[in-house]
């Protein structure tokens, strides 16, 4: 490698690694005429996909979902507040989403990125239009304290399609959060009940006991897909290398009856036919139903791990 | 709050000059040129670096040397308390300010004139010491990214409580409002300091026995980054011996080589 590098070889023929620099959109085309795409995949694949719950300890959930290299990571934390006023029988979600200057080699320090505001804007607004966690599932009291959830999610890796990433990311979150069992007193003071002794009394078979953790019921669980048109082929879950090459990308976010909550796609040269939008939904609604199966998964894995 | 039982343990079971567990782990992040999962007890710091590359900035381009940037922040989730800390949050800054001339001073930056370096750390979980484990994790990525540098540079912490010195501080104990000794060293040019911070009243007597248990922790810090970066090189050396197809086919990647991924299992 590096003596080929340092000797080109006769007659001028391009290296595929300059060859690829030089040249992105062809280098690209090469691949997406055969059938494959740079990274050995076939058209309609989306990349091996974990989720890992539970990764950071000082959360009160957290989740590390991997898409190929997008690496995000999801941490939650739920803190007591005063019941707004406004909504006195519901508590607040805030989601944000960061990216981190470590996550590519074009992210910038200082202001938070637009891309970043971007996606904050477009998951906090799939949740509140799928329902996805119903406010009054935070009310501790009406009136008096409520739950405040926060949803930061940090992009460690942006290596393309981060709106799947990070919507999964959410969502693993989400479903892995167990509230804690809070009491006020009269004098308006809260105390959270502890869990290891809540926890020693369900094992125990204590009558009356309420339990101390409680799941939160999420209203549906939206997955979303990206797919990109690239001369005419559909390219599912682009990577960075071919997110700027592509002549569209749409983003179908479905829940798990395949009812639709959200597209999106911005601008793109491609003018999206009728058929090729609902070969993205197709196309999103089988993917959905093999990451909820995933999550499935680690959602058991980290109960069993509990038990234990 | 008793730091220190009579039978000469600390709260969570160590002894005085005991490290925390150490954990690393290289070329986590695929689009770093290298980057670095570090762990020291429930402290985990992840770091990414950059470079070198042409200068971003003309104007702070220097003919001489590389310039250094850095940037140091915390997940809103990683303390116990939920903070937003502000990008100009004045702990960040002045932790940012003590990480970079840090790795200034032992990056050759004279070998690398007319370019830049980014490092950028970011704590995912913090138990006290990030300071350390920032710096830690900034080295072992530098290190990933072959950036040349002088030596290596570890970082360990010393605190005084009572009347104990006490080696690589948790949480609970930095905020027992002892002092807290913050060191960093090139341990093959003859531990020479690097960095050094103290901000309360110790007795000269005291500070020195600190400060050299500080060092001598630095050592062993020292010593399992060297042993990580031996096994993280025998595994590439390994890997290019192995005369890996797919890497060939796909250039050789750089010569960086993201054979570990980030995975849930490493936190």
């Amino acid at each position: 490698m590096a003596a080929a590098a340092a000797a080109p070889p006769p007659g001028g023929e391009l290296q595929a690694e300059a060859f690829q620099r030089l040249y992105p959109d062809q280098y690209l085309a090469q691949f997406v005429t055969r059938g494959l795409r740079p990274d050995g995949r076939p058209l309609a694949l989306a990349r091996p996909t974990s989720i890992g719950l539970g990764v950071v300890s000082t959360a009160d959930a957290s989740a590390l979902v991997k898409l190929g290299s997008t690496s995000v990571l999801a941490g939650v934390k739920a803190e007591v507040m005063p019941a707004p006023a406004d909504t006195p029988d519901r508590g607040r979600l805030t989601l944000q989403v960061e990216m981190a200057p470590l996550c590519s080699a074009d992210a910038r320090p200082g202001r938070p990125s637009e891309a970043a505001a971007v996606l904050t804007q477009q998951l906090t607004s799939l949740l509140d239009a799928g329902g996805v966690v119903d406010g009054r599932q935070l009310c501790i009291d009406p009136g008096r304290v409520a739950w405040a959830v926060y949803v930061d999610v940090y992009v460690l890796d942006a290596d393309g399609s981060l709106h799947d990433a990070c919507l999964l990311a959410v969502l693993a979150a989400l479903s892995s959060l167990q509230l804690h069992a809070v009491t006020v007193d009269d004098a308006g003071r809260v105390t959270k009940a502890d869990s290891d002794a809540a926890a020693a009394a369900a094992s125990s078979g204590q009558p009356g006991g309420a339990p101390a953790m409680r799941r939160l019921q999420l209203g549906c669980q939206p997955v979303s897909l990206t797919c990109g048109v690239y001369r005419g082929q559909l390219l599912i879950d682009p990577t960075a290398e071919e997110e700027p090459l592509l002549d569209a990308t749409l983003t179908a976010t479905l829940d798990e009856q395949g009812g639709v909550l959200g597209l999106y796609k911005a601008g793109g040269s491609a003018t999206s036919s009728h058929e090729r939008l609902l070969q993205c939904l197709e196309a999103a609604k089988l993917r959905g139903k093999e990451v909820r199966d995933l999550l499935w998964q680690a959602l058991d894995a980290a109960d069993t791990a509990a038990l234990s | 709050m008793e730091f220190v039982s009579p039978v000469g343990l600390r709260l969570d079971g160590r002894r005085p000059q005991e490290l925390r567990a150490m954990r690393a782990q290289l070329g986590v992040l695929a689009s770093a040129d290298g980057s670095a999962l570090f762990e020291m007890g429930n402290t985990k710091v992840l770091a990414a670096v950059f470079g070198p590359k042409p200068v971003e900035q003309r104007s702070r381009e220097d003919e001489k040397r590389a310039v250094v940037r850095c940037e140091y922040a915390m997940a809103a989730f990683s303390t116990g308390e939920r903070r937003r800390r502000g990008k100009a949050d004045r702990r960040a800054t002045e932790i940012t300010k003590a990480i970079r001339n840090t790795i200034e001073q032992t990056i050759l930056t004279e070998l690398l004139p007319r370019s830049q370096v980014d490092v950028y750390v970011q704590v995912l979980q913090a138990d006290g010491g990030t300071r350390c484990a920032c710096i830690n994790a900034a080295f072992l990525a530098l290190a990933a990214a072959a950036v040349p540098m002088c030596d290596m540079v570890a970082s360990c912490a010393a605190g005084y409580l009572e009347s104990t010195p006490l080696l690589d501080l948790n949480y609970t104990e930095d905020a027992g409002g002892g002092p807290d000794v913050a060191v960093a060293i090139h341990p093959n040019l003859g531990d020479r300091l690097v960095l050094l911070q103290q901000d309360s009243r110790l007795a000269v007597d005291t500070f020195e026995e600190v400060l050299e248990l500080a060092v001598a922790g630095c050592r062993k810090v020292a010593e399992f980054m060297r042993q990580t970066l031996l096994e993280h090189t025998q595994g590439l050396a390994a890997q290019r011996a192995a005369g890996d197809a797919a890497a060939e086919a796909a250039g050789g990647g750089g010569g960086g080589g993201s054979d570990e991924e980030l995975d849930a299992d490493d936190f």
